[in-house]
């Protein structure tokens, strides 16, 4: 029953996007669509499993939306959420020009954080994280174009700990063509424990929050 | 964040503290030793084959002043205006190259046997060379038999004087100011002498023994740096009469996880002035040297066999010594291959006063639960520390070393060097000139699965995981890539074929 109740939004934000502001012009009315799940300022949703994702990296953005469309990335029969917006691609973002426009628009969206922060051994947190993960997602997990790192300070911990599992077990990050995916799917099988990656995701979250 | 990161470990040291207190069914006995009489330290490094004799003798009359061997007869100058480096590229091995009064803007490599690089100091104006903050390093020596004297180097981005692989070294009387990260940095040599140099500005160890065996570090004055002397991953190194003060921490034993080589062991601290080492941390965030708390005289981590004696420690407000192990240490990740523990320190006589005076209520819970009160603390112990012991334990306010024996020597007096006569190039087989790369050259930054300069080589691994010959092109010609991070030397130095080996060493590294 549960199930059912957090599906129906998700078919709302499906009708939304085979609504006719698909095709509008700019980046804002391609993201109306987008709205129902990821939010009007793309805070994201955690019960639909929207992750945040304003001011993430235009070019990151681009990339994952070009992995839905071709299957890269939401074809694996675990990654639900992912065949979820697989699904909302193909119906929205049909050619190269509107990928590009939804990916400036998010982009250029002020960055939230509203995720509520998760408790962890921060120091672990710390170490780990410095060890494995900010020289490329930043030492403020603020994301790095250079690297094709996204930014990690803001998504909620149910997105960062279901990724993180999708990358590490096959699920994620497997396609020759998603080089950066595989770069983080080498890296996800390096963390030794699933409490590591709470104490991770607890350091992530103390970034980007005023002190 | 790091305020935060320290009261875990002093939290965990008050749970230590309070478990070793409440452990103890009474107070220890005190128990005086006079340290100018009782046995000496045996020291752990016994010399095989031809230097044993040799050894043995300068242990015992401390007539080992040198180690490059006999001085070269064939002599060159270089001039205020002239190259340095055509110099070393001119000349045969065996050459003794005097350096002028002037300013030199130049990296200098050396990677020929016996060349001597020895500054002329003309009523005290010396040879500079001035990196101007465009340049990476001022020297980058792999030759043996090395010696370089008398220099000014300052505004230089990573190293002042960096060793790779070279054995039988003397860096001695040399001036060095704000030049990166390391000041002097022997990386994985064999007998070597640091003495005589002052090392100030430096944004990681000023004097940084990296990866060797058999190293005498003396008579130095370093400050201004966020490590003041650095031992690290080394065998049988004595540190004596130096002076350092105001370092974010000032004598170090390290053992840093995910380096090639995985121990510390038989390093004597003595005689040093370890004076006001409080500046605040300057190293950069998340590297290891910035989790050293500021006001540290001395820290141990996972380091064995460390002796401690006849240092004046003096003005530090966090503590005077800090014993701790990897599990509660700062931005440390775990390998598996070193052991995280710091096993048989050795603490003898030192004069300890002023410190821990900016006590935190952490700190002080310590002391209480010792039932110590008073407001300072001189030496803290976290995490085990298997077979430790110290003397007169009674002078010192101390946490932690509830389980210290009483040691059965007073001194080290029957060790005066670890220095030996000099010792065969290390063979490289031109098959392994990647893996030797990699040990000289690329781990005196980047650890396996850790932050030190550098990333970790996890992440390089991944980076280019499939394209070895990429990585080969960009350590050639890196591009800033991270903005809190260093950038990265060229390492082009080194011919295409070492390159590619390198590359390729480095993607099947597994530790």
């Amino acid at each position: 029953m549960m199930g059912f109740r957090w599906l129906q939004p998700l078919f709302g934000c499906a009708l939304l996007l085979s609504s006719g502001t698909v095709w509008a012009a700019d980046g804002k009315a391609r993201f109306t669509p987008c709205v129902a799940c990821h939010g009007s300022q793309g805070e994201g949703n955690t019960a639909l499993g929207a992750p945040a994702i304003a001011g993430q990296d235009a070019a990151y953005v681009q990339r994952q939306l070009q992995h839905f469309r071709a299957g890269r990335r939401g074809a694996h029969q675990s990654d639900t959420f992912g065949a979820q917006m697989r699904a909302a691609g193909a119906t929205t973002l049909k050619d190269d020009a509107a990928v590009t426009a939804v990916a400036a628009y998010v982009a250029a969206l002020p960055k939230t954080q509203r995720a509520a922060p998760v408790k962890g051994d921060l120091r672990n947190g710390n170490n780990l994280y410095h060890g494995k993960c900010g020289a490329c997602h930043g030492g403020h997990a603020e994301g790095n174009p250079a690297l094709n790192a996204p930014r990690l300070a803001g998504l909620d911990a149910v997105y960062i700990r279901r990724q993180f599992s999708h990358f590490r077990d096959g699920v994620r990050g497997t396609d020759p063509k998603d080089v950066p995916g595989r770069q983080m799917a080498m890296m996800a099988r390096t963390l030794p424990t699933e409490r590591d990656l709470d104490d991770v995701i607890a350091f992530i979250h103390q970034q980007g929050r005023p002190q | 964040m790091k305020k935060g990161l320290l009261f875990g470990l002093l939290a965990a040291a008050v749970a230590f503290g309070a478990g070793a207190y409440f452990g103890r069914s009474t107070k220890q006995d005190v128990v005086i030793s006079s340290s100018t009489s009782g046995a000496s330290y045996g020291g752990g490094f016994k010399a095989e084959g031809d230097n044993a004799q040799a050894s043995k003798t300068a242990a015992t009359s401390d007539v080992l002043r040198s180690v490059a061997g006999p001085a070269p007869t064939n002599v060159v100058m270089v001039k205020d205006g002239e190259s340095i480096q055509a110099a070393v590229k001119a000349a045969p091995a065996g050459t003794i190259i005097r350096v002028m009064p002037g300013t030199y803007h130049e990296t200098v490599y050396i990677d020929k046997d016996d060349i001597r690089i020895i500054g002329v100091i003309e009523e005290g104006r010396r040879a500079v060379l001035d990196g101007q903050k465009k340049l990476n390093d001022a020297i980058l020596y792999s030759g043996n038999n090395f010696v370089v004297e008398n220099l000014e180097i300052r505004g230089y981005k990573g190293n002042g004087v960096m060793g790779q692989a070279g054995n039988n070294f003397e860096i001695r009387n040399n001036i060095i100011t704000d030049s990166g990260v390391y000041g002097i940095f022997p990386q994985l040599g064999q007998n070597g002498i640091v003495e005589y140099n002052i090392v100030s500005g430096i944004a990681d160890a000023a004097i940084y023994i990296g990866m060797s065996d058999n190293i005498h570090v003396a008579h130095n004055e370093v400050f201004d740096s966020v490590a003041g002397i650095e031992v690290e991953n080394c065998r049988h190194v004595i540190v004596e009469h130096n002076y350092v003060h105001n370092n974010t921490g000032g004598l170090l034993a390290f053992v840093t996880p995910g380096l090639p080589i995985k121990t510390t062991v038989d390093v004597i601290f003595r005689n040093n002035f370890v004076v006001g080492n409080n500046h605040v941390n300057f190293g950069a965030p998340g590297s290891t040297v910035s989790g050293i708390p500021a006001g540290t005289g001395m820290l141990v981590m996972a380091a064995d066999d460390v002796v401690i004696e006849g240092n004046i420690v003096s003005d530090h407000k966090t503590a005077g010594i800090i014993i701790t192990d990897h599990a509660h240490a700062q931005n440390i990740t775990a390998d598996p291959e070193s052991d995280p523990n710091s096993d048989r320190v050795k603490i003898l006589d030192n004069v300890m006063l002023k410190n821990g005076y900016d006590m935190i209520p952490e700190v002080r819970a310590v002391l209480l639960s010792e039932a110590k009160g008073g407001g300072a603390i001189d030496i803290v112990r976290v995490g085990p520390s298997p077979g430790s012991c110290i003397i007169n334990r009674h002078q010192y306010v101390t946490a932690g070393l509830g389980d210290f024996a009483d040691c059965d020597f007073t001194n080290t007096a029957g060790i005066s060097t670890y220095l030996l006569p000099s010792v065969p190039p290390r063979k490289i087989d031109p098959a392994d000139r990647g893996k030797v790369a990699y040990l000289g050259i690329c781990s005196g930054c980047h650890i396996y699965n850790g932050r030190m300069i550098g990333p970790p080589v996890q992440v390089i691994q991944a980076l280019y995981l499939d394209n070895p010959q990429g990585l080969a092109d960009y350590i050639a010609k890196p591009v800033k890539k991270r903005s809190d991070y260093p950038e990265m030397p060229p390492q082009d130095y080194l011919d295409p074929q070492t390159r590619i080996e390198l590359a390729k060493n480095m993607h099947d590294l597994n530790n």
